[in-house]
This record gives C-alpha cells, structure tokens and sequence, in this order.
C-alpha cells in the first residue's frame, strides 16, 4: 500500500482500518451526481475495489452537477470517466466498469462479490430492482436521492425495504427532480453523506433502525426520521 | 399538538391532511404523507383527517441521482 496515499486518513481511521477497506468491494449503481461525487469520496478514502454501472454517456446538461463531466469528456461513457479519473486520483483502487443499465436480468449478477451497494440511481423503478437483488444477496444498500436543494439518503438493511415507504405509489416514476432539476452543492452533499455511510458500514455494519436523513439546504434543515 | 416530521406543531381542532398541507406551505406536486406510519394515498388529503396526538411524515418525493 502507498504509505502517502492515506497518510491524512489516520488516525480517524485506523491503519488496521486501512487495510479492511483495501480489501472491500463496493458497486456503485449509477455514475452522474450522487455517484460522482460516491466514486471520488470511497477512492481516496481507500476502497480497494469498486465496481461502476452506468449505461449513460456524458452530455451537456450533466455538467452543472456531475463531478466527473467536462466539457473535453461529453459523449464519452460515464463509466470510462470514472475509471480514468480514479486512475489519476488513486491507482491503487481497481474499478471495474459496467456501460449497462441496472435491470432485473443482471442486478443480482452485478453484485455477486461484492461487500455492499450504493444506490445513486435516477429512477424509482431502477432502484427497487437494485433493493430487491440486495434482499436476495443479504447486502446493504446505501441509498441517496436528490431533487433541487433537497436530498434524502439512508442505509437500507435486508428486510427493511424502506424504498416502498419513500416511494409507496407504484406508478411513480420521478420525483421533484423532474421539476427542479438538481444543484451541484446538493449532489456533492447528499453523496459525500452517502460515502461515509459505506466507509462506517463496512468498517462498523449496524443496524440504523430505519432512519433516513432529509436535508433541505435552502432552509438548513437537517430532519433525521425513522420509517418503521 | 401533533408532530410534523419530528417537530412539536400545535393542534386546535381536527384538520384534513391538505389543511395541514397548505398550513405548513408544502405546495410541490410530489409528496408522500404518512400518519402515524400509515400511507395516505394523495386522494385521501382532502378527507383524511388529523387527529390530536398524530404523528405525521411529510416527504418531498425525490428520486433524481
């Protein structure tokens, strides 16, 4: 291991800690806002594994929010980004990417090996496959959504199924964000919280009781409520 | 008093949940309310009502990434 790479991680996390996260697997459905920004933070924190899924390729309307967009990458394949980006910010985390959209064929198989899933997906139905297939692997799932300034993230736990509580109407497709669109700071925001619950999961797995974290920036609301 | 997504939120009289909804200003057209733990489904605002005591869940749906 590069002993510079992590030298500012310590001792908040322990080399002991360190090494546990090197040898973890981490997927990561969805490479736009959230999953930039999930991508950047587990990288240089120092998970040793991390498998992307994104089906998308960079356009212009990304680059308001998408950490990994630029204006010399549109068109480029999201996945291709985030492989290349974490090559220059940390070689020694291996990414393995996926250019394909989650689906109820190949969830389950995107995930075998893996340690935990982060749900930075932009789509109701895409993201109950990803809870049902961490149902059946016995997996985590981290999840985060975004719309304007607001954003919600939680650690769903197999048997918790809290995404039919936050979005209990089946029809339901999109939510705010089809309205508001999304800020760069809430995507930066929402997915930074979501990083650091993969790191506390992997490195300390509890149970969170249900609890799902709603931030409203614009009024600097911070409501954490328990959907039981 | 009841509670609105944790906070205390005074109670003088039972109110329909779109009563409450216009009270507290949620006015976005994607929302997700529950009463003490139970679903109201969006046609049901206008008539459920809000009882002394409730517990009540407000969620602004999102699901943008």
């Amino acid at each position: 291991m590069e002993p510079g790479q992590y030298l500012r991680n310590h001792e908040a996390i322990s080399r002991q800690e360190q090494q546990i996260l090197a040898d973890k697997r981490v997927l990561v459905a969805g490479c736009g806002g959230l999953g930039g920004y999930v991508i950047e933070n587990l990288g240089r924190v120092g998970v040793g594994h991390l498998r992307i899924v994104d089906g998308d390729f960079f356009e212009e309307s990304n680059l308001n929010r998408q950490l990994l967009s630029s204006h010399i990458n549109l068109g480029k394949p999201k996945v291709l980004a985030a492989k290349q980006r974490m090559q220059a910010v940390n070689p020694q985390v291996e990414v393995e990417g996926f250019q394909t959209r989650i689906t109820a064929e190949n969830a389950s198989e995107l995930m075998q090996g893996c340690d935990l899933v982060v749900d930075c997906l932009d789509n109701i139905s895409s993201r109950k496959i990803l809870q049902a297939a961490c149902e059946e692997a016995g997996l985590a799932l981290v999840h985060g959504a975004v719309a304007g300034w607001r954003g919600q993230v939680c650690v769903i736990l197999p048997g918790e199924k809290l995404l039919d509580k936050l979005y209990p109407n089946p029809m339901a497709e999109r939510g705010e964000e089809a309205r508001q669109g999304t800020l760069s700071f809430t995507a930066a925001t929402l997915g930074s919280i979501q990083a650091s619950l993969v790191i506390n999961q992997l490195l300390h797995p509890k149970d969170w009781g249900s609890r799902v974290l709603l931030i409203d920036l614009k009024e600097l609301l911070f409501h954490t409520i328990v959907l039981d | 008093m009841i509670k609105v997504n944790t906070e205390d939120h005074p109670w003088n009289k039972p109110l329909t949940v779109q009563e409450l909804l216009d009270e507290k200003g949620y006015i976005f057209p994607h929302i997700v309310v529950r009463i003490n733990g139970q679903y109201i489904e969006e046609d049901d605002y206008a008539t459920q009502l809000v009882q002394d005591g409730d517990d009540v869940l407000v969620l602004h749906l999102m699901a943008g990434g």
